[in-house]
């Protein structure tokens, strides 16, 4: 049997290659989506060590239900829901949400990783940084709700019906809450 | 629009997950799958011990019975005790000692005698996979 070992392999055949014996296919799953679910959890959580193992629980729960996954459906919504899930079931866990960490995701370390980015000049790293922080800050304001929203479309560059899919919402109320978010954004933004 | 605030969020760098962390789930996914196959394992441990438990003392006594009902033991101790009738008339014999042989009750004992074997063979060999598995849920 010839299994799909590149990285270009879509999700389900990755899926239907693991299924059938090849455990290489479930690495490359995992290293495929282990930055998008690592950026995902964090912005729910926001906290270091937890962010941690929740993602590691994340891709453990995506393993143990793979047989029941069905590939006619999106790979990418559905391990984003199990995200979403987990992330939610660990903050009724702590019954309390702290958004306080998220300014950290563009604080030094992007300016140390940026300098050593030699296809940027130093205008243009103090710009970024800036942008970045100012973006922070104004994300910050936000509602979980609302920022989640914003960050799968333009960050993760979810289609509407991805993002319905995997926040549990109707199609509308994600279309009307991304426009009141974009509204709340922009007005934060023209302020700072 | 939608570029625009692509754009925009491009500034944003997402967060990169901990050097280690790709292991750390490959570690746990492995360990899980042997849990999993220590649990199957032990599950048809126990269930051959207990098939063979009730089985073999079953079909030994329902071999016992048969023998002696068979009339077997009689043909085998005439054979012995008059070794030259048995020569002279060998084909006879065999042919019915081999009538009277109770199949039923040699092959269900043997079968049962086997899954015990199997099952002693198992536990010798995974034993220590199987102690540490009760261990751990203990």
């Amino acid at each position: 049997m010839v299994f799909c070992i590149s990285m270009d392999c879509s999700d389900e055949q990755l899926i239907t290659d693991y299924l059938a014996g090849d455990e290489k296919s479930l690495e490359i799953l995992i290293k495929r989506y282990l930055k998008p679910i690592y950026s995902f959890v964090y912005r729910y959580v926001g906290n270091g060590q937890e962010v941690e193992d929740i993602t590691q629980e994340v891709f453990v729960k995506v393993w143990r239900n793979l047989k029941k996954f069905d590939k006619q459906k999106s790979f990418k919504t559905w391990i984003f829901s199990i995200a979403k899930n987990t992330s939610i079931d660990c903050l009724r866990k702590k019954k309390a949400v702290p958004f306080s960490n998220f300014e950290n995701e563009a604080g030094e370390n992007l300016l140390t990783k940026t300098l050593a980015d030699p296809t940027l000049l130093p205008n243009e790293i103090f710009e970024q940084a800036r942008i970045a922080e100012m973006l922070n800050a104004a994300m910050n304001q936000l509602t979980l709700k609302y920022r989640m929203v914003l960050f799968l479309r333009y960050n993760d560059h979810f289609t509407f019906r991805e993002i319905a899919e995997v926040l549990g919402e109707s199609l509308n109320t994600v279309k009307s809450r991304h426009r009141r978010a974009l509204i709340q954004l922009k007005g934060l933004l023209s302020k700072s | 629009m939608r570029k625009d605030f692509e754009k925009l969020f491009t500034n944003l760098k997402p967060k990169e997950p901990p050097v280690g962390l790709f292991d750390r789930i490959i570690l746990v996914i492995k360990r899980e799958q042997e849990l999993r196959h220590t649990k199957r394992l032990l599950f048809g441990f126990l269930s051959l011990l207990l098939i063979s438990l009730i089985a073999t003392p079953i079909s030994g006594a329902m071999l016992v019975t048969q023998v002696d009902n068979s009339g077997i033991l009689y043909f085998v101790s005439t054979a012995v005790s008059d070794f030259g009738m048995f020569l002279a008339m060998w084909q006879d014999f065999s042919l019915a000692i081999l009538e009277s042989l109770p199949l039923m009750g040699m092959m269900a004992f043997t079968v049962s005698l086997g899954i015990s074997v199997f099952t002693l063979r198992l536990f010798l060999y995974k034993k220590r996979l199987l102690l540490r598995y009760l261990k751990i849920y203990a």
